[in-house]
């Protein structure tokens, strides 16, 4: 990035920490309400840091030989699961790092790590199999195989999760192990999110292309036209509005009214390279983005999907994970070099109603 | 970022036995100072103790338009996908593909995935054929035949179990379903790693600087014949045989080896191109020239032959040997001297796979326009049966030579070197599954101006 040069923090980002892990970062995640922040390097290492000031509290190295490829933090923030190349999930206690039981699943790579909101069930997707466990590495429930290797994993209830792969979207209730709705359309999903109600399902698709269904009426709808696969999505908490990307640019759907279908969606042009993470706010309409540029950029939305920067900064290298602190009053990134930036997140209350101090 | 800091990925295909497994454990264990990332199909086994060596699942992935060339292969795109995160681990990756694997979806990936494109360049495909069975394998399944029509180097392996007849009349035609590729004959996947990787082969550029033409050659001759002679003179007798007259090319200090013999034909096919002179029987065959030999007279004919110190000499000749009966007489002992080593080129020959290359070459400017929409009419009608496409085209009014290559309807055209002196020209080549050469010539030459 030869022509980008760092500058300063401005806006609503403030002065926060910076660490530093091994190698390439690739997952991030807040544990024990913010007062940790855990970050996992792609040749298996594991580093926690004070969330306040960066210290480093513990770190683990080569947790899984081959590499890591997940990690997912338990709601609850007590403990995390981490998964990679070996097959196996390693479930860990966040306070001292210590493993608490490690699940093997074969050879294949295990790529998909989701708790379900209430903490109960882990899921984890490896090749074609999706596995479900409980918080104690208990196994409870086992998927068929796939037709092809689980692109993405997420919970639409607390005992439903829903699977995404070449051609289709499945959901099964896994207490009663059922099969309880298949979405088929013939492309390759490479990404799935779902509104906070669980009735919206989007995926992006290889074909550059973000396919959409509503559970309630049955009706779907392709929005084409994305320069890049749309790799990256993530809706609001209150369902609103679905930003997504597949180059440097965003695109923000909004579902208000009869949209999106038939709609303009927003459009969110703050980078020069494509995106490699996004991610809303836990509440309210500010969505932040990491680019390849090494840029953060967060951006408080309209209704319509449109929206204005608040603030940006410069996070070195290619962003490899960005993620809000519970209380939106942080935002970290972990880059490509391993460096880690955690900003101090600060919004004028009398803005906005609510969601934030 | 540009090419040089891109990974070059080479793509190994071949059916099950051809020696897949075998060449790739011969390229890790050899130095050659590369850290080699491994992609292995999921029934590959890679025996070596080696840091990166990755199994995939082949999965072939169509898009919903039903468009042939968006078809992508998901595993590699997500464990490509990873290994971009590892840069620092590996300079060089090798995808190792099942002998069922389509390489066209393969060959995709790398083009259509923009992620993948922006850190990969796909360096070449190489096709490994077992010299036994490929006869076999061509008639019985299409992916066989794919595999060497998208080959851009194809290594004719186990040619220890084959006659040398056998492996030439192979060869020739393996030669005429693809006719870009550069074919290596192998023992037990032995082969110089330089014939296989950092190819450049989807690098038009850095192609046609080592190489001016696409084309692999056809041969006009038939036969060769190696003679190890002593200074003396020499008779070269004909009878009668199918034809009045016969084109040769004699060369002095000819080797044996297969490459020598390849070095030899190439250097004929050159002195081929030129005029032939005409030489009645009784005259002395001069070394390095086209000649042609006139054989309307009955009876015996003979040439002279003359050897100044003891040297290899070879003939190559437009017939075979065997139908003027030729042979070689050593002329104060009235002794036939036969031949050390004996190759048969196939020039004219019947084209019975469906699988085949066209090529067009053509002097002169085209209207971009007319080839445009031409090209564009091909591919969008034919671009399942058409594998690979590559050329150069002179545009009337442009200063510098056009390249392209395709891949099924995939097709990118840009800007060469000037053209300079050089005399404008144009040479396509296509390869593909029943393609008609008549209405595809006819097409181009529409578009000449």
């Amino acid at each position: 990035m030869p022509d980008i040069e760092p500058f300063s923090p401005r806006g609503m980002f403030h002065e926060g920490w910076t660490a530093e892990v091994n190698d390439y970062a690739i997952a991030c995640g807040w544990a024990l309400k913010g007062k940790q922040f855990i970050v996992g390097d792609v040749s298996g290492g594991l580093f926690s840091f004070e969330g306040d000031t960066g210290k480093i509290i513990w770190k683990k190295e080569n947790t899984h030989s081959g590499g890591l490829l997940a990690m997912a933090i338990h709601p609850e923030g007590e403990i995390f699961a981490t998964s990679g190349q070996d097959g196996n999930v390693q479930i860990c206690n966040c306070h001292e790092g210590k493993l608490i039981k490690t699940l093997n699943l074969g050879k294949g790579w295990v790529e998909h790590l989701k708790w379900s909101n209430n903490g109960l069930f882990l899921a984890i997707a490896s090749s074609k199999k999706v596995y479900v466990f409980n918080e104690i590495g208990e196994e409870k429930w086992i998927s068929e195989d796939h037709p092809s290797t689980v692109s993405a994993i997420t919970w639409s209830n607390k005992n439903e999760l829903a699977t995404a792969c070449y051609g289709r979207v499945t959901f099964f209730d896994i207490v009663n192990n059922k099969t309880n709705q298949k979405l088929e359309w013939q492309g390759s999903l490479v990404s799935m999110e779902l509104s906070p109600d669980g009735d919206i399902v989007a995926c992006g698709s290889q074909d550059n292309s973000v396919h959409f269904w509503r559970r309630s009426s049955g009706m779907d709808a392709e929005m084409t036209g994305y320069p890049g696969k749309p790799s990256h999505l993530s809706f609001d908490d209150s369902g609103k509005l679905l930003a997504t990307s597949g180059s440097e640019r965003i695109t923000v759907w909004s579902f208000i009214g009869n949209g999106p279908e038939g709609t303009m969606p927003g459009e969110l042009c703050h980078h020069t390279e494509p995106i490699s993470s996004l991610a809303f706010s836990n509440k309210g309409m500010l969505v932040a983005s990491g680019s390849r540029d090494g840029s953060v950029v967060a951006s408080f939305l309209k209704n319509d999907g449109n929206g204005d920067p608040v603030g940006a900064a410069f996070a070195g290298d290619l962003v490899g994970a960005i993620s809000w602190r519970p209380d939106d009053c942080a935002l970290a990134a972990v880059n490509a070099k391993g460096v880690v930036n955690v900003w101090k997140f600060k919004v004028r209350t009398n803005l906005f109603s609510k969601g934030f101090k | 970022m540009s090419i040089q800091d891109k990974v070059p990925v080479t793509i190994l295909t071949g059916f099950l036995g051809s020696g897949k497994t075998t060449l790739l454990n011969r390229i890790l264990s050899e130095e050659h100072g590369k850290r080699i990332a491994v992609i292995e199909n999921e029934y590959g086994e890679v025996g070596i103790d080696q840091g990166l060596v990755i199994n995939a699942d082949e999965e072939v992935f169509e898009m919903s338009n039903g468009c042939i060339c968006c078809t992508v292969r998901g595993d590699l795109i997500r464990v490509l996908g990873n290994l971009m995160k590892r840069r620092d681990k590996f300079d060089y990756v090798l995808v190792e593909t099942t002998g069922l694997a389509d390489p066209g979806p393969v060959a995709q990936t790398f083009f259509m995935d923009e992620e993948i494109s922006s850190e990969f360049t796909l360096d070449g495909i190489v096709t490994l054929v077992d010299a036994a069975h490929i006869d076999q394998q061509l008639g019985r399944s299409d992916e066989s035949s794919e595999q060497v029509a998208f080959a851009d180097v194809l290594v004719l392996n186990k040619t220890d179990l084959v006659s040398d007849d056998a492996l030439n009349t192979l060869e020739s035609r393996l030669r005429d379903m693809n006719r870009m590729t550069r074919i290596i004959r192998a023992e037990n996947a032995k082969v110089p790693i330089e014939t296989v990787l950092n190819l450049s082969a989807f690098d038009l550029d850095q192609i046609l600087k080592r190489r001016p033409t696409f084309l692999e050659p056809e041969y006009p001759f038939e036969w060769t014949g190696v003679y190890d002679l002593d200074a003396g003179k020499y008779e070269l007798m004909l009878e009668e045989g199918p034809d009045p007259e016969m084109s040769l090319v004699a060369l002095a200090n000819q080797g044996e080896s297969e490459e020598e013999l390849k070095d030899g034909a190439e250097s004929s096919v050159r002195l081929y191109a030129e005029k032939a002179n005409s030489l009645d029987p009784g005259n002395t065959v001069p070394y390095g020239e086209h000649i042609n030999l006139k054989l309307e007279d009955k009876g015996n004919k003979s040439f002279i032959l003359n050897i100044e110190k003891p040297t290899k000499i070879g003939l190559f000749t437009q017939h075979t040997a065997e139908e003027f009966n030729m042979k070689v007489i050593k002329s104060d002992e009235n002794k036939e001297i036969s031949f050390n080593t004996e190759r048969f080129w196939q020039a004219e020959h019947e084209h019975d796979d469906e699988v085949g290359s066209i090529a067009i070459e053509r002097f002169g400017d085209v209207d971009p326009e007319k080839l445009n929409t031409w090209m564009g009419r091909l591919l969008s009608e034919k671009g399942v049966d058409i594998f690979r496409t590559k050329g150069f085209i002179s545009y009337s009014g442009n200063p510098r030579r056009i390249v392209f290559q395709g891949v099924h309807m995939l097709f990118t055209a840009q800007p060469d070197k000037e053209w300079g002196n050089e005399p404008r020209r144009n040479q396509l080549v296509f390869i593909g599954r029943n393609l008609n050469e008549k209405e595809m010539q006819e097409g181009f030459d529409k578009c000449l101006i």
